[in-house]
């Protein structure tokens, strides 16, 4: 199929175009140079034209993400909409299913979704419900941080092993790249406890965190695999938590980073997820208050990171993740029913619903934090747009942020007219904060640094050669202004006009024409086939008496992967 | 139990493969296999190796309808094929149940067919588990996979479950025996407590046996709920237990390192249901205040729990969901199997992999003898006699294989070890063409013109 | 006023779904739009006239103005009175589930007895049923903490198993009796019960009144017996008599007060008598 989308304004960060008039030419699913005159011609005169958006840290599929959708029939029952010619049933909110979920990306212009946290154990699982979802991409990344093999090689500094053990596990459990959360405390949770800050160990394995994450970042390295170590550091939630977080953020400026080829889209060799979460001050809930300054100013001098920042909506949503100690602590708090999945050996899981209300202190302050921390961060191309979803909020209301970060008019509105509570500007520096983001910038954090943070060489830019991954919104920058009209930016990003996959048209005015199946992505190391079958070889012996299925069985073969593309990472 | 001297006249032995009886999901199976036919089970518990060992003499080995006599006759597969997708076709309250003992792969076609001719799609844990998956959905779920149980657990708890009869590994190979990673002492490093009315197998190798009385699960949990919260208890005895032995298990369950609570239908089916669990899950939480504590339901079937996992991720909802308005409805009473047969409302009951002839209320069968009933299944049973069609399906993990999910959520890839009868096909294969058949026979009813987004959604209006 | 008559015809074994025709939808429909209707029947649809004819009498200006009135045997039509916000709906027979389910305003009144789920999360309104009731009367959707949050449902007869479950708000008031676990996980809200309940009254309550004027089976140890009070007055109303009063469920540090008659339940006041089949002696009969 051969067309050629004309007179978009095009904004694709990557490739430095910032609102051009410009053709993008599409063939058998790539965007092209140039095509011949007498193609198909689709007309999108004057309306916004971006690379497809790329989420880089969601939870979309996996076990958790059905035990909050088993848990949570309300929660279903909520966002439930009849079939159609084209689609399924939809059904759920904040854990909607997976393919509601697709659709529903889809109709934003979404094209790639990382799903942040795979148990290597129940990898299966999560390549079943990606083959689910319908309409976008997705690369599952690996949980690592509380692998008690990690940790053994972590604790002896064996590098070299560490780095043949993740090219095996990611080629088990076909994952991307690698997950840390919490480290040593889940594994800590194990016996109902945590670990607070960065030097703290990890009972009987007798590690710290820091450890941890430095011996994964050098074996990350040392593969060269396309994405960093992808990190939530310890501490997630906690008021006075911000000091963990460049402590964590501060050690890893001794890693060098891989110049191998796959790991050379990426600039950086951290990526640190939902920084909101991470960037608070005071010592309780009672005298807590913004740390954003303090983080953003750290990530603006360093050069070596990247984050996403994990925004609070105000919905009600649901929590998960696999900082467990965290959830059953937040439980204790709202009372609302908890839901909790270890597993063994590898990690732990904590699944609570959560009430984010405007009138709330707590709520507010962090949604405050993270629209901070968005305008601080002067270097765009270091933050991405996420909700940790379902964490701070849906996905459904990226479009939303994007009108808070394009409209300081509208953020003082809330502010001044109490639709917000009033530790938004009393505790935090919001209320001074004058910057908006405009059309380049949001396309930047939203496809162009997500891509690039991941890895990318086939999507995120609309440079010829890449998928023909588009999305078109119906706005005109030229003669609309988003800085009073933040409803009318959160309606054009809600409904893309064009949402364009692999070449092939799947979105219309914000209807759903067509469904096709998700590529899974995984990273594919090459060279390293030796270690790996000897690393394979020398775990077997504990693998065989503590883990409680066969190794056989532990394994992702093949036919659970829906159109995979294997990323190569030439480690050797 | 008499000596039985072992298989030694086998061709050849196929290591690894799973077994397709209770929720354990053993794994580590060994088929000794001659001419084509398992004849010996390695490491399989009594239950597991009679079921794989085929038992031909009950085996369905061809399709069949009844005739207007009311007789079963043997037919072709497209005759049988097309006859029941007419049925299914023609239902305007169709109600497919079953799917516990088929893997997930086949349970996606079983949707897509339930999906676009509006079906409820059901499973046993409707007569089974489902009151556990409702007080989850009312508490919350801390649940642990069953290594983790193994490698720490030092208090282990099976309330309502004769683990010993229903799952016979599983003290062995998780709860109780086995030496973990931090219980290298295995049963001596554990305190096994059984709660049961009954003075059950595993009451007998337990070190504590606590017996309330019938009913009493409800009272009893609420006892210990208080008195983890420090309360004194104001009666002599709650549920027939005296009230020092109370506080004696809750000082047990306090001071372990690692919990876990096993129920089983003893919990699920007495008095308060699901509150039984309700309960249980607020026991566990307040638990987890001072100790670390996990549970996790005795799943019957191998796949009981796959079907729900599948059902969540595919649709939001469990199990017992009704398409037949074009969008899923989850709703207790009123789209469960039981419920809707006793009502008599189905007009068409599909049955895959599960015997409601031999576990249904009468009531429920009544209706059934009365509608048209279609049976995918590998054995001869009660169900086949209510059946109008019978379609022979093959046997998961043996010979044919599948993904299935264990009682704590691990998913299993169940390989195939020996050919099936070449008179049965897959289940997969089965639902397929049933489903080609339909798509063409009726035009798929209650769709929308086009998606309008749900109000609950807090969506903007789509505009133009 | 508007009254719209409907005169059964022939009824379904697979029950009719009513969520779509409620006062403040149905408002403006002529005989036309009555005609053209289809109403659901499990995954299809038929015309509403082979079921019924349809009367309309008078005008309304406002959903407050239409009247429904349904003659015949309704105990196969579901959600009766689903999501209304006004007007009043007039059932002269049995209902079958959800009548009244998340009504939030208006009237029904059922004239026989309803099947379960009957005022499930009504956020205001009044559903008054002449007849009994199944289990969940007045309760949330399955996995919501949050019920029934304001409104009255009056049931004339008994009800069924966890009457009142997750109640946040609003009365429920049983003229009979109530099968076990009236008012779990209540967080708000009063029921007042007439007859006897069954066993464990409030488990897990954490706040919120219950009131039973008849005799009560076992009850949970989360139950502390505070006081015999007289003619106590619970939100505004003055209930004559005297109670035992009782706080609970303390297993999760509730504060709920469970009131119940002390002439009937004498026994209770002496020291606790264990009784092997209380259960079976007042047994709750609820069978229709």
């Amino acid at each position: 199929m051969e067309y050629v989308l004309k007179n978009g304004l095009v904004y694709d960060p990557a490739n430095e175009i910032n609102g051009e008039k410009m053709d993008i030419f599409v063939k058998d699913g790539k965007i092209v140079e140039s095509l011949p005159d007498d193609v198909k011609v689709i007309d999108v005169t004057d309306k916004v034209v971006m690379p497809a958006g790329v989420d880089p840290h969601a939870h979309v599929a996996g076990p958790k993400l059905v035990v909050g959708r088993l848990y949570r029939p309300e929660d279903s029952r909520r966002g439930v909409s009849q079939k159609t010619k084209v689609e399924r049933a939809e059904a759920g909110f904040s854990i909607p299913c997976c393919p509601t979920t697709g659709y529903r990306y889809s109709r934003m212009g979404y094209g790639t979704v990382c799903e942040a946290a795979m148990p290597a154990m129940e990898a299966k699982h999560t390549h079943e419900e990606i083959a689910t979802i319908r309409n976008i991409d997705v690369n599952p990344l690996t949980l690592f941080g509380n692998n008690w093999f990690v940790m053994e090689y972590a604790r002896e500094n064996r590098i070299e092993d560490l780095a043949a053990y993740i090219a095996a596990f990611l080629r088990i459990s076909k994952g991307y790249g690698v997950k840390i959360v919490n480290p040593c405390g889940s594994e800590a949770w194990g016996w109902g406890k945590n670990v607070h800050g960065y030097d703290d160990k990890a009972p009987y394995f007798d590690v710290t965190s820091r450890q941890v994450v430095l011996a994964l970042a050098k074996a990350n390295e040392m593969l060269g695999l396309p994405h960093s170590i992808h990190i939530h550091p310890n501490d997630l939630g906690h008021p006075g938590n911000y000091p963990t977080t460049i402590d964590t953020l501060d050690s890893i400026k001794e890693i060098t980073k891989s110049t191998k080829k796959a790991a050379k889209t990426r600039n950086q060799t951290v990526h640190t997820t939902h920084l909101q979460f991470h960037s608070y001050g005071g010592n309780s809930w009672k005298d807590a208050d913004s740390a954003a300054d303090k983080v953003a100013k750290f990530v603006n001098k360093t050069d070596y990171m990247t984050c996403d920042i994990g925004q609070v909506t105000f919905d009600e949503t649901t929590t998960m993740t696999a900082d467990a100690p965290m959830e059953y602590d937040l439980f204790k708090i709202s009372g609302l029913k908890w839901a909790n999945k270890d597993i063994e050996c590898e990690t732990a899981a904590g699944i609570i619903p959560c009430i984010y209300s405007p009138k709330t202190p707590v709520a507010t302050l962090q949604w405050a934090i993270g629209l901070e921390l968005f305008l601080l961060i002067d270097d765009p191309w270091k933050v991405c747009l996420t909700t940790d979803h379902p964490n701070a909020g849906p996905f459904i209301r990226y479009p939303r942020i994007i009108s808070w970060l394009m409209s300081a008019p509208r953020r003082m509105e809330m502010i001044e007219n109490g639709e917000v509570h009033k530790w938004s500007h009393k505790r935090t520096g919001l209320a001074g904060l004058e910057r908006e983001y405009d059309f380049y910038d949001i396309a930047t954090i939203t496809r162009a640094a997500p891509a690039k943070v991941h890895g990318f060489t086939d999507r995120g830019a609309l440079t010829p050669g890449y998928n023909a991954d588009i999305a078109v919104y119906g706005l005109n920058p030229n003669d609309f202004d988003p800085s009073r009209n933040p409803e009318e930016v959160e309606r054009a990003f809600s409904w893309a006009n064009l949402t364009i996959k692999d070449g092939q048209i799947l979105c219309k005015d914000g209807d759903l024409v067509a469904t096709k199946k998700p590529h899974d992505i995984w990273c594919d190391v090459k060279g390293w086939e030796e270690e790996e079958a000897r690393i394979c070889n020398e775990i077997m012996p504990f693998f065989t008496q503590y883990y409680s299925i066969k190794w056989e069985t532990y394994q992702v073969y093949d036919h659970y992967l829906s159109d995979p593309i294997a990323v190569q990472a030439l480690a050797k | 139990m008499t000596y039985e001297p072992p298989v030694t006249d086998y061709d050849y032995i196929v290591e690894n493969c799973t077994c397709a009886f209770c929720g354990c999901n053993c794994d580590d199976l060994d088929f000794l296999v001659k001419n084509g036919h398992v004849v010996a089970v390695r490491h399989a518990c009594r239950l597991g190796a009679s079921k794989v060992m085929e038992d031909l003499d009950q085996r369905i080995m061809v399709p069949m309808v009844r005739n207007e006599e009311g007789v079963l006759t043997e037919v072709s597969w497209d005759e049988a094929l097309d006859t029941a997708a007419k049925y299914i076709a023609e239902s305007i309250r169709p109600v497919f149940y079953g799917w516990s003992e088929t893997s997930t792969e086949c349970m996606k076609e079983g949707l897509e067919l339930g999906e676009y001719i509006g079906a409820v799609l059901d499973n046993q844990a409707t007569i089974c588990h489902g009151p556990s998956l409702q007080a989850m959905q009312n508490a919350g779920y801390p649940i642990q996979t069953l290594g983790e149980v193994k490698n720490r657990a030092d208090v282990i708890v099976y309330s309502g479950s004769n683990a010993m009869n229903s799952h016979p590994r599983h003290l062995a190979r998780w709860a109780a025996f086995p030496r973990g990673y931090f219980r290298q002492r295995g049963r001596f490093d554990r305190t096994v407590i059984t709660m049961d009315p009954k003075f059950s197998d595993t009451a007998k190798c337990s070190d504590m046996w606590v017996g309330f009385e019938q009913n009493g699960d409800y009272g009893f949990y609420n006892a210990i709920r208080a008195v983890i919260k420090g309360k004194k208890l104001q009666s002599e005895s709650v549920s027939g237990i005296p009230a020092e032995d109370i506080y004696e298990i809750v000082e047990t369950m306090k001071n372990a390192e690692f919990g876990t609570l096993f129920f089983g239908l003893g919990l699920t089916h007495t008095l308060g249901k699901q509150r039984n669990i309700d309960i249980a899950i607020k026991m566990i939480q307040d638990l987890n205040a001072m100790s670390k504590w996990g549970l996790t339901p005795m799943r019957g079937h191998f796949n009981v729990n796959g079907f729900n996992i599948f059902m969540a991720f595919e649709t939001g909802w469990a199990f017992g969901v009704d398409f037949c308005r074009g969008y899923g409805r989850y709703m207790l009473g009123e789209t469960n199997t039981i419920d809707l047969l006793v009502r008599e409302e189905p007009d068409c009951f599909l049955v895959i992999a599960a015997d409601p002839g031999a576990h249904f209320p009468n009531g429920a069968n009544q209706h059934l003898a009365n509608i048209p009933v279609i049976q995918i299944d590998i054995h001869w049973g009660p169900s086949t006699e209510l059946a109008d069609v019978v379609l022979p399906g093959s046997f998961i993990s043996v010979e044919c294989g599948g993904t299935s999910y264990r009682m704590d959520g691990v998913p299993i890839w169940m390989k195939k070890a020996i050919d099936k009868p070449e008179t049965c096909r897959d289940d997969e294969w089965i639902v397929r063409e049933i489903k080609e058949r339909v798509f063409k026979l009726r035009e798929e009813p209650n769709v929308a013109p086009k998606y309008v987004p749900n109000p609950g959604l807090g969506l903007l209006e789509k505009g133009d | 006023m508007k009254i719209i008559t409907f005169n059964q015809k022939k009824t379904s074994k697979i029950a009719l779904e009513f969520d779509e025709i409620v006062p403040n939808t149905v408002m403006d429909w002529t005989k036309e739009n009555w005609d053209a209707y289809q109403v659901p029947i499990g995954n299809s649809r038929f015309p509403i006239t082979d079921f019924f004819d349809i009367e309309i009498e008078g005008e309304a200006d406002s959903p407050s103005q239409v009247k429904m009135v349904l003659n015949g045997d309704y105990g196969r039509v579901k959600y009766i009175g689903f999501r209304m916000t006004d007007g009043e709906i007039e059932v002269n027979s049995n209902a079958d589930l959800h009548a009244g389910a998340e009504m939030s305003g208006g009237l029904v009144t059922v004239h026989g007895n309803v099947e379960a789920h009957a005022g499930r999360e009504m956020s205001g309104g009044k559903l008054e049923i002449m007849g009994n009731t199944k289990e969940f009367t007045g309760a949330s959707y399955i996995g919501e903490w949050r019920g029934m949050t304001g409104g009255e449902i009056i049931v004339h007869g008994n009800a069924g198993k966890q009457c009142g479950e997750c109640l946040t708000g609003g009365k429920i008031h049983v003229l009979g009796d109530c099968d076990i676990l009236a008012g779990i996980h209540m967080t708000k809200g009063t029921i007042e019960i007439d007859g006897n309940v069954n066993r464990w009254p409030g488990g897990q309550m954490k706040n919120g009144n219950i009131i039973i004027h008849g005799k009560v089976g076992r009850l949970l140890e989360g139950f502390v017996e505070q006081d015999i009070v007289t003619d106590p007055e619970v939100d505004g109303v003055t209930y004559p008599g005297r109670y035992i009063e009782y706080k609970g469920d303390i297993a999760l540090n509730g504060k709920g007060t469970l009131l119940i008659d002390a002439e009937k339940n004498r026994d209770r006041l002496s020291t606790w008598i264990e009784e092997d089949d209380e259960y079976n002696a007042i047994r709750v009969y609820r069978n229709q």
